[in-house]
This record gives C-alpha cells, sequence and structure tokens, in this order.
C-alpha cells in the first residue's frame, strides 16, 4: 500500500433505469428526470432516463469500500456531480491512493476517485478517505 | 426572475424540521440492489453494517420535508430540474441495519451563479447531522448543494 496505488476498476457494464425506479420510490424523488423520458425530453436533455445522483456516488462507495475490506470502512466522501448518467450507459470508478496516513491510531487511506462514462467525460469526482485493514 | 436574489439569500439559515430514521432490513435489501451492491438477507440483517449511501438517504429522508417542499422553498419545482451539485459524507461510525438515527439540520449557503452555456442558476448548500436515537451520539454529516437552473427571465 503507497502513494499512487490504483484501485481495482469498478464497472457497470449497462446502467439500469428500472434501478432508477426503484430508488425515485425508495427515496420519494419527484423529479421525473429519472423515469420520464417525456421530462427528459422538454429538458433538452435527450430521450434517456437519467440516473440518479446518490446512484452514481454509491457507485464510488462502492468501489473504494469492495477495496478496503466492506461497507464499514469509509470514513469521508467528497464528490462533485460533473455531468449526467444516462440509462444504458456504461460506467467505472477509478480510484488513486493519494495520501496513507495515520490518525488516532488508526490507518487512514485518502484516494482521489472518479465515475467515468464510456465515451464521456467523468460524471462523479472527488475524494475518499478509508481504513485500512 | 420569478426568484429574487433577496429571496434566495433570506432561505441561509432555515432549520429542517427534522425527525428519524431507521433503517429497516427490507429499504437496505432493495437500496443496496439499487446501487449494485450485496444485499445483506433480510432476515439476518438486523445489527449488520448498511450501505454507507444510508447517510444520505437517512439525513435527507428525515429532514422533515419532502423534496417537492424543499424545492419551493427556492421558488422551484422538480420540473425545474434541480440537480446535485457537491456532496460529502463524513461517517463517525458505519451505519446499522435496524438502528434509528435522529437528524436535524439547516440551510447553509445560497448563491446566484450565471454559466455561458447554462444561463443563471442557484447553487443552495444544506448540511444534516445524524445523531444514533436515543443515546444520541454523533454518527455522521451530510452536506450537499443543489442546483436550481433559472431558465426564465
Amino acid at each position: 500500500m503507497k502513494v499512487g496505488t490504483e484501485l481495482p476498476v469498478w464497472e457497470v457494464g449497462s446502467v439500469s433505469a428500472e434501478k432508477m425506479k426503484t430508488t425515485a420510490a425508495l427515496l420519494a424523488d419527484p423529479t421525473p428526470i429519472h423515469f420520464d423520458v417525456d421530462a427528459v425530453r422538454a429538458l433538452g436533455m435527450g430521450d434517456r432516463p437519467v440516473n440518479q445522483g446518490p446512484l452514481n456516488m454509491g457507485y464510488v462507495m462502492n468501489a473504494v469500500t469492495a477495496w478496503a475490506g466492506g461497507p464499514d470502512r469509509l470514513r469521508r466522501l467528497r464528490v462533485r456531480f460533473r455531468g449526467p448518467v444516462f440509462a444504458g450507459d456504461r460506467v467505472r470508478v477509478r480510484g488513486t491512493v493519494t495520501a496513507v496516513r495515520e490518525e488516532d491510531g488508526v490507518r487512514l487511506a485518502d484516494c482521489d476517485v472518479a465515475l467515468e462514462v464510456d465515451g464521456g467525460e467523468p460524471a462523479v469526482t472527488g475524494t475518499a478517505t478509508v481504513v485500512l485493514p | 426572475m420569478a426568484f429574487s436574489e433577496e429571496e434566495l439569500a433570506a432561505q441561509v439559515g432555515r432549520r429542517f424540521p427534522g425527525g428519524t430514521y431507521t433503517i429497516e432490513p427490507w429499504r437496505a435489501w432493495l437500496v443496496a440492489d439499487a446501487v449494485l451492491a450485496e444485499p445483506p438477507p433480510v432476515q439476518k440483517a438486523a445489527g449488520e453494517v448498511a450501505h454507507p449511501l444510508f447517510a444520505w438517504i437517512a439525513a435527507t429522508g428525515a429532514m422533515g420535508i419532502g423534496w417537492d417542499e424543499l424545492f419551493s422553498w427556492f421558488g422551484a419545482t422538480a420540473a425545474d430540474g434541480p440537480v446535485f451539485g457537491e456532496h460529502e459524507t463524513t461517517l463517525h461510525r458505519p451505519l446499522r441495519i435496524g438502528a434509528t438515527y435522529r437528524v436535524s439540520g439547516r440551510v447553509v449557503s445560497a448563491e446566484r451563479k450565471v454559466g455561458r452555456r447554462t444561463g443563471p442558476f442557484d447553487v443552495v448548500g444544506y448540511e444534516l447531522d445524524l445523531h444514533l436515537d436515543p443515546d444520541g451520539t454523533h454518527v455522521a454529516r451530510c452536506w450537499n448543494s443543489i442546483v436550481f437552473p433559472r431558465r426564465t427571465t
């Protein structure tokens, strides 16, 4: 474990419109761009539903916690939502260790993280801190 | 513009009514499935670590108002296409399935900007804290920003 270590790539082959519908219901999120294609068109955003920001963020959490050893490992995640992810997109999370340090007797790793869209710009960028085993 | 900068600025400091949120096993399963993580077996999930996305879900789920009402604080509706700007989750300890969390928070910033491509938009920041209920241990803080497009003039 050292600065510059790359996290294993975490990938979604095709972002699911059905998961967006479940998520809209779970979150009681009325924003129609996540399930109503007509609403997406009306905003000039194309003809595919737009993935929820929390799902994009959740993919990043999956990547860093899978690498660190489990969902209890995340200490901090800060992300900027830079662009949309649409149903059918192929996306992947990449991460790079930027620091390894100790705080109150706990080993921590800071990482730069990004959710990349195949053929497009990163949809999410940010930093994460995880507890190391 | 229908919603003035003065009205926008006046929302800073406004507190959320707050509430409590319990991470029910069935919800933990569905959230994990939706986010493409490993769902915890529903019958044995109580006490297990919840997906860290629950910090945000619990915070916003028990802020005491719905999304439509939050958007209305800023003169907007869901149909205007509000989107996430930034987010920060700080976890002091893992969230647990079956546990109940008390949520409190407030609007911490609001600013009008103009983008060359996007035109005018407002960026609103708000912050929510999760405390374990009933013992009061501070478990997590979520800071978020929402971007409100202002397409009308």
